[in-house]
């Protein structure tokens, strides 16, 4: 049985990719545990930080998505840690400092319009983790769009942001529930409050991911970004 | 605004949205209804979707149009309504179409003459190879540098800058007690006085003739011209001196850099004098159209140039990186250049851009689908002059411009780019 971390989860249209990590011998790996027969879960009950026991086979995934195991059995939750210790073995995984690190290869821009985007056989993982600079999350045409400094000074725009927690909290700001003027008052949050909550936390954090293949290119994501946010967030805005 | 300018704005921004949505979707890619929402039916995923309206945000000047777009419907209709309202925004349709083409409505201004300068030593590649340390015919054959133009003795930024500065005068018969303002640019003149002060007195420029340095380092011809023109449109002046000047053999030196990088730059200058159309109704000269700038950070280290403490220079240099995000952004700047001029490329006479290194040159011809002939050819037989490369190129734009009858001269398309990485493009029409 392989102990994970889970450290990801993120929304892929209607179904949920999940990464942990998993500590091996001295150095702690990222691992990407799906169903036998598609890349991603319909049903995921878990949340980060839970430490879930599961049977995963290697088989050859294709690249650059090598962290792909197949999960043979359901996961069993055994533990679970706090926040700013997932995010401390997350700074024990895959990490880099600049976009070429990310990867390990050249980062491209979409020539037509926005985004950054990996040629699939040139990248060696799919996912890495960060610090940042600075960071801005934006609603921008119904889209949640994320863009950030990394240690190097290179700036990454509209990057999707896939992460599950931070989706759910802007579907929950959006809520009819919630009253008037929900997309000027989520847009002021943005803009002033989760600057200072993000950015002045101790465990901030982020992981990018790459898309699947897709007409050629693995396109870049926010896939995690801690700290995750809080329920109560929602009463001040 | 009268209905028939309502009905042309819409007619202009519907031929936008199509030329974006075919850059995004393929170029046979069917248009779609007004009404049908392109993300619901599938015609756009998200990604292409946010794709499709930066490209539309370049081309058109429209600012963060996506937060217009938050909880509507992802359709042409909507697009084509927020176009409207942006351009006629601030209750004042009008008022506000005057705003947006403020330079070229109020008072456009005019390229009315122009001059360029190089350093008199020139230098073939390879001594410049031995210089350096590098294996001869290295600059040639890597990069396509034959030759570098290296001040001479006595030549300095303000030498070259003042020398481009009273050629462009004089083939614009215009005396230097008329320029309203100087504006400079330069990447390598850190001095005090600042280059435009110092160009003022040498030229002995009116008291009042006010003196501005602009940044940038290789885009700073463009933001020179942007500012001019400004000043221009809002009748603050009606001659400008716009002065590049640049000389990187003191700075870039042997032993300082390595010659990968410091075996490009040679020495240049240029001017262009810029005038009002309004009051003048002489013909000749090329009109200035509207400017696109920005700053692609995800390139940012690619290049990075700074002192240190013990007076040595850091140069920190990723030419593959480098030369990948040159090709790159400055084809995009022009792809915008071309959707928002509604100028084809095709018809485009002389491409005005910067030129990192020849071959670079050479590789963005070919994936702009455009004639190499179609770049006046400054780097290879003087290098990379940093901000007087676009100049020097404009000038010989100009040049060559100036040999054709009026009515057969054609469109110039400008485009550069600076450390950070910084870009900008625009363009020029002819004025007959």
């Amino acid at each position: 049985m392989t102990r994970l971390l889970i450290t990801e989860i993120t929304r892929m249209g209607p179904a949920f990719c999940v990464i942990g990590l998993q500590h091996e011998k001295e150095s702690i790996q990222s691992i990407r545990p799906v169903p036998a027969s598609a890349n991603s879960w319909l049903h995921f009950p878990h949340r980060r930080g839970d430490i879930l026991e599961c049977a995963l086979a290697p088989f050859p995934a294709a690249k650059p998505h090598i962290e792909d195991r197949t999960a043979t059995r359901g996961f069993q939750k055994a533990t679970s840690v706090a926040e700013g210790e997932t995010v401390s073995y997350l700074r024990k995984a895959e990490m880099a400092n600049s976009l070429p690190d990310l990867f390990g290869c050249a980062v491209h821009e979409n020539k037509k319009g926005a985004g950054l985007h990996v040629m699939p056989l040139e990248a060696k993982r799919s996912i890495c983790g960060c610090e940042t600079q600075n960071l801005r999350l934006e609603l921008y045409a119904n889209e949640l769009r994320a863009t950030l400094a990394l240690p190097s000074g290179e700036v990454l725009r509209d990057l999707p942001v896939v992460d599950r927690d931070w989706r759910d909290f802007v579907d929950a700001a959006l809520s009819s529930a919630r009253g008037a003027n929900r997309t000027a008052r989520l847009e002021r949050f943005f803009n002033s409050r989760f600057h200072y909550k993000i950015m002045s936390c101790p465990h901030h954090f982020i992981r990018l991911g790459l898309t699947r293949p897709f007409q050629d290119f693995c396109w870049l994501m926010l896939d995690t970004l801690f700290p995750l946010p809080k329920p109560e967030w929602l009463e001040e805005f | 605004m009268a209905p028939s300018s309502i009905s042309q704005n819409d007619e202009q921004h519907r031929r936008l949205l199509e030329d974006c949505f075919r850059l995004e979707a393929g170029a046979s890619a069917v248009i779609p209804g007004d009404d049908a929402d392109l993300i619901e039916t599938g015609v756009l995923d998200s990604m292409a979707w946010v794709s499709f309206l930066r490209a539309i945000e370049t081309a058109s000047g429209v600012a963060d149009l996506g937060v217009h777009l938050n909880g509507q419907a992802a359709s042409f209709a909507v697009l084509l309504a927020v176009l409207r309202d942006s351009i006629s925004a601030a209750g004042s349709a009008e008022r506000s179409e005057v705003t947006r083409h403020f330079a070229t409505a109020l008072a456009p201004a005019v390229v009315a003459a122009s001059a360029a300068a190089v350093g008199a030593r020139v230098i073939v590649a390879e001594e410049v190879d031995r210089a350096f340390g590098m294996p001869v015919g290295k600059l040639r054959g890597r990069a396509g540098i034959a030759s570098l133009a290296y001040a001479a003795e006595g030549e300095n930024e303000l030498v070259l800058g003042a020398r481009a500065a009273e050629e462009a005068l004089r083939a614009g018969s215009c005396g230097v007690q008329q320029i309203d303002w100087i504006v400079a640019t330069s990447e390598t003149h850190h001095n005090y006085p600042p280059l435009s002060a110092q160009l003022h007195s040498r030229l002995l420029a009116r008291e009042n003739c006010a003196a501005l340095d602009v940044g940038g380092a290789c885009l700073g011809l463009l933001n020179a011209l942007a500012v001019a023109q400004s000043l221009i449109g809002s009748g603050q002046a009606k001659n400008i001196l716009v002065v590049t000047a640049d000389v990187h053999s003191r700075t870039l030196t042997p032993g300082r850099v390595a010659g990968e990088f410091g075996g490009l730059f040679g020495d240049g200058a240029s001017a262009f004098l810029l005038c009002s159309a309004n009051g003048n109704d002489a013909s000749g000269g090329y009109l200035l159209g509207e400017f696109i700038f920005g700053c692609a950070g995800q390139y940012a280290a690619a290049i990075q140039v700074s002192d240190s403490m013990d007076g040595s220079l850091n140069v920190q240099f990723d030419g593959e990186a480098l030369s990948r995000a040159a090709i790159t952004r400055m084809e995009k700047v022009l792809a915008a250049v071309e959707l928002r001029s509604g100028i084809p490329r095709a018809s485009v006479g002389s491409f005005a851009t910067h030129q990192p290194n020849p071959r670079l040159v050479a590789l963005l011809a070919k994936q702009c689908g455009v004639p190499k002939s179609a770049f006046p050819p400054v780097a290879r037989v003087s290098g990379n002059l940093g901000s007087s490369t676009c100049g020097a190129a404009l000038h010989e734009s100009l040049r060559n411009a100036a040999k054709h009858a009026p009515g057969d001269r054609r469109p110039i398309f400008l485009a550069s780019l600076g450390p950070g990485l910084l870009f900008g493009g625009g363009w020029l029409t002819p004025r007959v």
